[in-house]
């Protein structure tokens, strides 16, 4: 192939496109700085719609690729140590763990169901096709989107526990911001709400994968272990929702909040199905009268 | 042949986001960044900005991070590689260890300084995270580019080719 610039004009020119590019790169990052999650980025909602298809298939085709290889793996021992019996055998185990496979995916979709039908809120389910592709990051990427009725906002959760929100949104797939996200936040209880006064903020603390809730009053009685819940005061989540366990409780005394470690319900990193609950937190428009101080004759 | 470079980089941004998924730590190895150090030391410095742009924003646009901190930093990455391969003869296969294993420090510094400088840090601890990319992207990425010189050979010894009797030429005319 013929070169068609010298390496001289090429390496003339190559500051000017480092600068145009950076300078590309510096308006995009604050652009997408200043934005919060209520403002789409259509970047990423192009990138997304366009790698989704790819990424479920990979997804499938990669877990089916290393479980083919695993067998082939034992089946080649079994032959070389013992001989046909050793083979059957090795066969024999091959089908009880496919079929111990089945049985716990069908204990997790079985929990789905039983978790939508007794939540009470209409469900979306889904499955995570993608994680974040920045070791930085917690996000996922789930193969629903506006298509499926999903919507910014909308809390995400298994069974075990709540997992995020949705934070980007594509006609097919959407992407989940973890509750280890740093910038996530969720109003919760320690203890179930009316039974408890612990109230928090948790927010994510990205190191362990764990939870830190803050601001629970210090005269309150936590210990390793108890549950701690969801209160619906974020607008995100609603009330009841199980956040996770306590693990670590750091008390500074009676007059100074304390600070919880929470392991969260959800197993985070071995997400595969999740569910979108259609939940929006109701709105309190209170009435002006109510608030004092306010000038009544302004109307 | 700009065809392969194009497939190589979806290739690579897509298996970074699904890799995850079969086993979370593969996220240690950046494989956008590998292809922009492997281009860049092609010496063709435009082209190797370009795709340092276009691999760290395809990046960014499938992680949580701001989008345009991955494409600042790769793109930065690739000019000083490709700038530091008409200095240094970077050919050998040991001495691209030590310039990947740099990019990797380097790349992560650069964007990790960008999300705190816009007020949008990672919780994830530096040194650690740092540490594992610099270790799974350095030896991986040795690998793919074995890999990655048999698939584009022909482009790479014509270049390096070129470059060897440019240098031979710059020292004739110093000495004459």
């Amino acid at each position: 192939m013929v070169v068609k610039r010298s390496q001289k004009e090429t390496q003339q020119r190559a500051p000017f496109w480092l600068a145009a590019l950076l300078v590309l790169n510096l308006v995009l990052m604050s652009v997408d700085a200043r934005d919060e999650a209520t403002k789409q980025r259509m970047i990423r909602v192009w990138a997304q719609t366009v790698v989704a298809p790819f990424e479920q298939v990979s997804s499938s085709v990669g877990g089916a690729g290393v479980g083919f290889f695993r067998n082939l793996a034992n089946f080649r021992q079994a032959a070389v140590e013992n001989g046909e019996l050793k083979t059957r055998l090795a066969e024999a185990e091959t089908r009880a763990r496919d079929g111990q496979a089945a049985q716990i995916e069908n204990e997790r979709l079985k929990n789905l169901l039983n978790f939508r039908e007794s939540s009470g809120y209409e469900t979306i389910p889904a499955k995570v096709i993608a994680r974040d592709a920045s070791a930085w990051f917690d996000a996922v990427w789930i193969n629903r989107g506006k298509g499926a009725g999903v919507e910014l906002g909308m809390p995400v959760v298994t069974p075990e526990g709540i997992v995020g929100r949705v934070v980007a949104l594509g006609p097919i797939s959407a992407q989940i911001m973890l509750v280890t996200d740093e910038r996530s936040g969720v109003g919760a209880i320690v203890g179930q709400l009316n039974q408890s006064n612990a109230f928090g903020s948790i927010r994510g603390l990205g190191d362990n994968g764990l939870l830190e809730m803050r601001f629970v009053p210090g005269t309150e009685t936590i210990v390793k272990g108890d549950t701690v819940t969801t209160t619906g005061q974020d607008k995100i989540y609603p009330p009841g929702l199980t956040v996770g366990r306590v693990v670590e409780v750091k008390t500074d005394s009676a007059n100074a909040p304390q600070v919880i470690h929470i392991q969260p319900g959800a197993p985070l990193q071995a997400l595969e199905d999740v569910m979108v609950l259609r939940y929006r937190a109701p709105r309190n428009d209170a009435p002006e009268e109510s608030l004092p101080n306010i000038d009544k004759g302004r109307r | 042949m700009k065809f392969k470079i194009a497939l190589l980089i979806a290739l690579a941004v897509l298996l970074q986001a699904s890799l995850r998924i079969l086993w979370p730590p593969l996220v240690y190895i950046d494989l956008p960044l590998i292809a922009v150090v492997y281009f860049a030391l092609q010496r063709d410095m435009v082209q190797a900005v370009i795709i340092g742009t276009i691999a760290g924003l395809s990046t960014d646009a499938l992680s949580g991070g701001i989008l345009g901190a991955g494409g600042f930093s790769k793109t930065l990455v690739a000019y000083m590689i490709a700038g530091l391969t008409t200095r240094v003869v970077l050919d050998n296969p040991l001495v691209r260890i030590p310039v990947l294993a740099g990019a990797v420090g380097f790349d992560s510094l650069v964007y990790v300084l960008l999300h705190r400088l816009l007020s949008q840090p990672s919780s994830k601890p530096f040194a650690e995270v740092t540490s594992f990319k610099l270790i799974a992207t350095t030896i991986i990425g040795t690998m793919i580019f074995y890999a990655l010189d048999a698939f584009l050979s022909d482009r790479a010894s014509q270049r390096r080719a070129f470059a060897f009797r440019r240098r031979s030429a710059r020292r004739f005319s110093r000495r004459h």
